[in-house]
């Protein structure tokens, strides 16, 4: 951290989530004895509060702190004084300039915007995984298994993380052994079906807000009574 | 409802049998995802840690829980999306704590049942901590522990219409041989 003095202006900040916030904290140091990241780059939550406090939003949001934060909450559980530390982590990480944020959660986020989903996999690649897999699944010992697509009156329609089929598609077939044992009337979308929010993780609400909807246009399209997020 | 919630229902109305010689013998622990217990609990007033608990036992005969547990769980060091960011060394280094939690256990088995923490377990935590462990997700514990009957001779018929009517709608033809190949 820079050695000049620093100069505190008036005490209102884009972090705080609450104006109260510089008052409510005891600066007891609760949260940060919790943390496990306690120490990397000198940092701990509760630094972060008070620099949220005194107004050092900017070196805070550009600070590697909020992203190195798994934001697991276990601070925000301690804290006495109910100081919401993950709302406060989030806006920092929100208000990050986009081509700033690290690794590819925002590509992922405006590819899911663009393409349905992280990873761009493309519709028709979705599709003939699925049909290949539905026919590897009858030889493995469920006869009759396919998995049905779009399909109108499913009971159950679920979302898929894009790392299975992009990765490790066979892992996809410990759901669908269970809906098959089940008997399960159930489906999932030819478009649109990511169920991992990226958006959630780079703070930007607008694209969550999106995906979101999508993902319940989807079910309601398709009339199910029960959302499935296996996440 | 969520994957739980849906797993439980299937169990307790003897939709899905399990067999419970599976995992016999073997110790198990759970991990508690801090977007179903922690934050759950906040945003929805109420976090879960019974259920994964539950689902479990229904499967294992032994497990027992890490230290601290619940609510004050350690995270296991991927949350964030820190997958998606090039912070390797941060994200194994606040796995330390889940590490050693899960080997102070002495288990065999790790139920995890988010993707991020059995990720960050199997594929981060196990190797960088040498844990003598086998990680599953939950709904992989219970897929991998259920008897499956095979369908009746007019259930395949019926699907087996409806799949290729499905398959000839979406204009996917299967050829032989034909493997599928990830995106760039
Ligand atoms: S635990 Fe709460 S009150 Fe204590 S230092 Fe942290 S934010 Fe402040
Ligand atoms: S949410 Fe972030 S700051 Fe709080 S304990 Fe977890 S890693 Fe530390």
């Amino acid at each position: 951290m820079s050695q000049e003095p620093i100069k505190l202006g008036k005490r209102e900040s884009k972090l705080r989530v609450d104006p109260k916030w510089a008052d409510v904290c005891l600066t007891c140091g609760t949260c940060a004895g919790g943390c496990p990241v306690t120490g990397v780059d000198g940092m701990d939550p509760r630094k972060a509060v008070r620099m949220a406090a005194l107004g050092l939003d900017d070196e805070l949001i550009n600070s590697r702190f909020p992203w190195v934060c798994t934001l697991c909450g276990r601070c925000e559980r301690a804290c006495p004084m109910g100081v919401e530390i993950l709302a406060m982590m989030r806006k920092a990480r929100g208000l990050r300039e986009r081509d700033k944020v690290p690794g590819p959660i925002h590509k992922g986020t405006m590819m899911s915007m663009e393409r349905g989903n992280n990873l761009g996999i493309p519709y028709d690649d979705w599709l003939f995984l699925l049909a290949d897999m539905s026919k590897e699944m009858e030889d493995e010992g469920f006869p009759g298994f396919y998995v049905p697509v779009d399909k109108v009156g499913a009971r159950v329609i679920s979302t898929v993380n894009s790392k299975e089929p992009f990765g490790e598609p066979d892992d996809m077939k410990f759901w669908w052994k269970i809906y098959y044992a089940a008997h399960e009337s159930w489906t999932v979308s030819s478009e649109n079906w990511e169920g991992v929010t990226w958006g959630l993780f780079g703070g930007d609400d607008e694209s969550m807000k999106e995906q979101a909807r999508r993902v319940l246009e989807n079910g309601r399209k398709v009339k199910a009574e029960v959302l499935l997020l296996p996440e | 409802m969520n994957v739980f919630e849906l797993m439980m229902e299937y169990i307790k109305e003897g939709r899905v049998k399990i067999d419970r010689e599976k995992f016999a013998g073997k110790l198990a622990t759970v991990h508690d995802p801090c977007n179903y217990g922690r934050k759950s609990e906040k945003t929805f007033g109420h976090g879960y840690y019974d259920e994964i608990r539950w689902i479990t036992d229904q499967i294992c005969d032994t497990w027992v829980d890490t230290y601290p547990t619940r609510e004050n769980n350690f995270c296991c060091g991927a949350g964030g999306g820190a997958w998606a960011m090039p912070y390797t060394n941060e994200r194994l280094y606040y796995g330390r704590k889940k590490a050693e939690q899960i080997a102070d256990t002495g288990a065999e088995i790790v139920v995890a049942p988010c993707h991020n923490c059995r990720d960050q377990i199997m594929k981060g935590l196990t190797k960088d901590f040498d844990l003598d462990i086998e990680t599953f997700y939950l709904w992989e514990l219970l897929a991998e522990s259920i008897i499956v009957e095979p369908w009746n001779e007019e259930e395949v018929e019926k699907a087996h219409k409806e799949s290729e009517e499905q398959w000839e709608r979406f204009g996917v033809e299967l050829e032989d041989e034909d493997e599928w190949t990830p995106p760039e």
